[in-house]
């Protein structure tokens, strides 16, 4: 029941091959430089900085009566606070990744799942999910057409299934069953 | 104590519908655990949307599932691949991977299946006894003592996690600051909506949580996509010797209380408990160099460890409401979404929900027993699943629950945005799980604050004038003092561990 084929219960396991050589994942990506040592702690003052100025328009009012801009504008201190830390230790950062090449696919995928939302209510979730499901597939995925076709419309009727049919969510369809 | 409660709580458990969604889930982390790519807290996140119509024992019985469920599933790819699921598996590599490679694959699944068996069911009874004791102290608490609560709970996850200590604190106060979008909790003032209607009610935490850890990981995966499949170990049957069973039953006990222990304790529970359990069966062994050669010992004690530790850290998300890691952080929205709100009532007012759930646990940890040691072999098949395929149906699954929540549109677009803010993040060297556990808190740490300030009128010195918040604010005090200690010895641990595991 539970044996590999090639190894019958309780004989000697075997190593499939050569030796596999695993790395940590950590290990092929390459770390970031100075510049996004900085761009760690300046994000956080920025931060700080907008919503310091924000919350001072809501009215901070006193200790004894906090107005709304009083909780912001104490964390807005705190994350101002953290973003000089991190920018006078910058040199010493080590634990930033680079962008590689490879961010150049995390935009695209990020820019293709907001035009699928917009598709989506336009002209129903059937046409835009096959096509997200294509793009994920064939181009980020290197999956092979077939592979691409069948999962993506499978796919697709499965997500039908479980949330229209199944759960009774009222997701724009055209489709009517 | 009383134990009709208890009693009806299995009545609870028994029931068919509760026994499926306990397999559903148990499997679900089993796969979470052994398939790469997401983590427990992002599948429990992505599917918060589909567990809404579920009746609440049930959802919660579902979603702890996968949470005790991906400790063991982390396990098979520690040993087979030295590639650990979860950071509170990567000392089981050392050893684990070493015994695989001298063919005893098999009996380090088995002893790591065992002795999480018997970490997690021991930790179930500890609960079972301390969690009332807890939730009554707790039911005293006044807004006071849940301001120093939330604090500690938010720092030590800001100082117990994985990442830099000020960046986690600065993760954590952004977001506190996205927490306060929407209408001001005691004035009522629109804050930080920008003059739109969408952002009135605040920022689901469902959306919070499902882009920074779902759709925030499927990006940060995308952009190293191309990385090599390694070769999978086989192995016979997964069962200890009988030899082994008794070099490692000791270990186990050690383990299962070191779980226990520090699971309770806010921050990296399961992990850090692994380490200290890794540590202290060296130090007891009588030929601590067999370590890192594949003594059967670092695989039993760290992994009964965190399993302790994983289901030990529900009694402060159950009995004071404060989440103890990032996946307790998504169990806190889940039971918010269910109309339940977590704390130390909970007991009290929902007692087949609280009882349930923790009954749930035995039966889902017999269950896990199965599936990890008779039905291994389905699991390591699935290594050869290829996440190519796995991350577009993620992140359809994704798309479409966020969209389901309130059927809105403006509500996808969001958690693309949130997405790309997991993903920067993760890039820039921020941890995402204090950003959402701050998320969380971040309406009952302000609203507690502001309720304290105008009880004390305005005098912050009243936090030190009632005996059990002052008791709290020690505490705090202390944690501030003792916890950067605590990470010293552990980055020290955790870098001797890391270089045993590459082998260096």
């Amino acid at each position: 029941m539970i044996a590999e084929e090639s190894a019958p219960p309780g004989e000697r396991a075997v190593v499939d091959g050569t030796p596999p050589v695993t790395e940590l994942p950590e290990g092929e990506i390459p770390s970031g430089g100075p510049g996004h040592a900085v761009l760690a702690g300046v994000v956080p003052v920025l931060l700080g900085l907008v919503t310091m100025w924000l919350a001072r328009d809501l009215g901070l009012g006193t200790l004894t009566d906090p107005g709304p801009g009083l909780w912001p504008m104490i964390v807005a201190v705190l994350v101002l606070l953290t973003g000089v830390g991190i920018l006078l230790r910058a040199r010493q950062a080590t634990d930033t990744e680079a962008f590689t090449r490879g961010a150049v696919v995390v935009v695209i995928a990020a820019a293709s799942l907001a035009l699928y939302a917009f598709l989506f209510e336009l002209v129903g979730f059937e046409i835009p999910t096959v096509l997200l499901l294509v793009l994920w597939l064939k181009f980020f995925g290197n999956e092979n057409w077939r592979t691409t076709a069948v999962v993506s419309v499978v796919a697709t009727a499965a997500a039908y299934a479980l949330f229209i049919t199944a759960l009774g969510v009222p997701l724009p369809h055209l489709i009517a069953i | 104590m009383d134990l009709a409660p208890v009693l009806s709580g299995f009545a609870v458990v028994f029931e068919p519908q509760n026994l499926l969604y306990c397999l559903i889930g148990v499997t679900l982390g089993m796969l979470v655990g052994v398939l790469p790519g997401l983590g427990p807290a992002a599948t429990i996140a992505i599917l918060l949307p589909i567990t809404y119509g579920i009746d609440p024992a049930a959802a919660v019985i579902l979603l702890a599932g996968i949470f005790y469920g991906a400790q063991y599933g982390g396990t098979i790819t520690s040993v087979l691949l030295r590639l650990p699921g979860e950071a509170s598996s990567v000392v089981t590599a050392i050893d684990g991977y070493q015994m695989a490679r001298q063919g005893k694959a098999g009996s380090a699944l088995g002893i790591a299946a065992i002795g999480s068996f018997i970490g997690g069911t021991g930790s179930i009874i500890l609960l079972t006894l301390v969690a009332p004791f807890v939730a009554n102290f707790a039911l005293e608490f006044g807004p006071a003592e849940y301001t120093i609560l939330a604090l500690i709970g938010i720092f030590l996850i800001a100082t117990l996690g994985n990442g830099t200590l000020i960046k986690s604190i600065a993760a954590a106060g952004v977001g506190l600051i996205l927490a306060t979008v929407g209408l001001d909790p005691i004035v009522g003032t629109a804050r930080f909506t920008f003059g739109s209607d969408q952002l009135a009610d605040g920022i689901d935490f469902v959306i919070v949580a499902m882009g920074l850890f779902g759709v925030g990981e499927i990006l940060y995966n995308l952009e190293h996509r191309l990385r090599p499949q390694p070769a999978v170990l086989s192995f016979g049957r997964a069962i200890p010797t009988r030899l082994e069973w008794l070099g490692a039953r000791l270990a186990i006990l050690r383990g299962s209380v070191v779980g226990f222990v520090l699971g309770v304790l806010p921050g990296g529970g399961a992990t850090m408990s692994s380490l200290v359990a890794y540590a202290v069966e060296k130090r007891s062994a009588k030929d601590p160099s067999r370590f890192g050669k594949g003594a059967i010992e670092g695989v039993a004690g760290p992994e009964s460890a965190n399993n302790a530790a994983a289901t030990s850290s529900f009694i402060p998300l159950l009995t004071l409401g404060i989440p103890a890691n990032a996946t307790m952080a998504v169990l806190f929205g889940a039971l918010l979404l269910q109309g339940i709100p977590p704390g130390p009532q909970l007991i009290v007012d929902h007692p087949d929900v609280f009882w349930g759930v923790v009954n749930s646990m035995y039966v889902g940890n017999i269950l896990l027993l199965l599936l990890s040691i008779p039905l291994i072999g389905v699991f390591v098949r699935l290594l050869k699943v290829r996440a190519a395929i796995l991350a577009p149906l993620t992140v359809l699954i994704t798309m479409i629950g966020v969209y389901s929540i309130r059927n809105n549109v403006f509500d996808m677009f969001l958690v693309v945005a949130l997405g790309l803010v997991g993903y920067g993040m993760k890039k820039l060297g921020f941890e995402p799980g204090p950003f959402v556990l701050a998320f969380v808190l971040g309406e009952l740490l302000e609203s507690s604050f502001r309720r304290s300030m105008r009880l004390f009128g305005g005098d912050l010195g009243g936090f030190v004038q009632r005996p059990v918040s002052a008791v709290l604010v020690a505490v705090f005090v202390l944690t501030v003092v003792v916890v950067p200690v605590l990470r010293a010895v552990r980055g020290r641990q955790a870098a001797r561990a890391e270089r045993e595991v590459v082998g260096v």
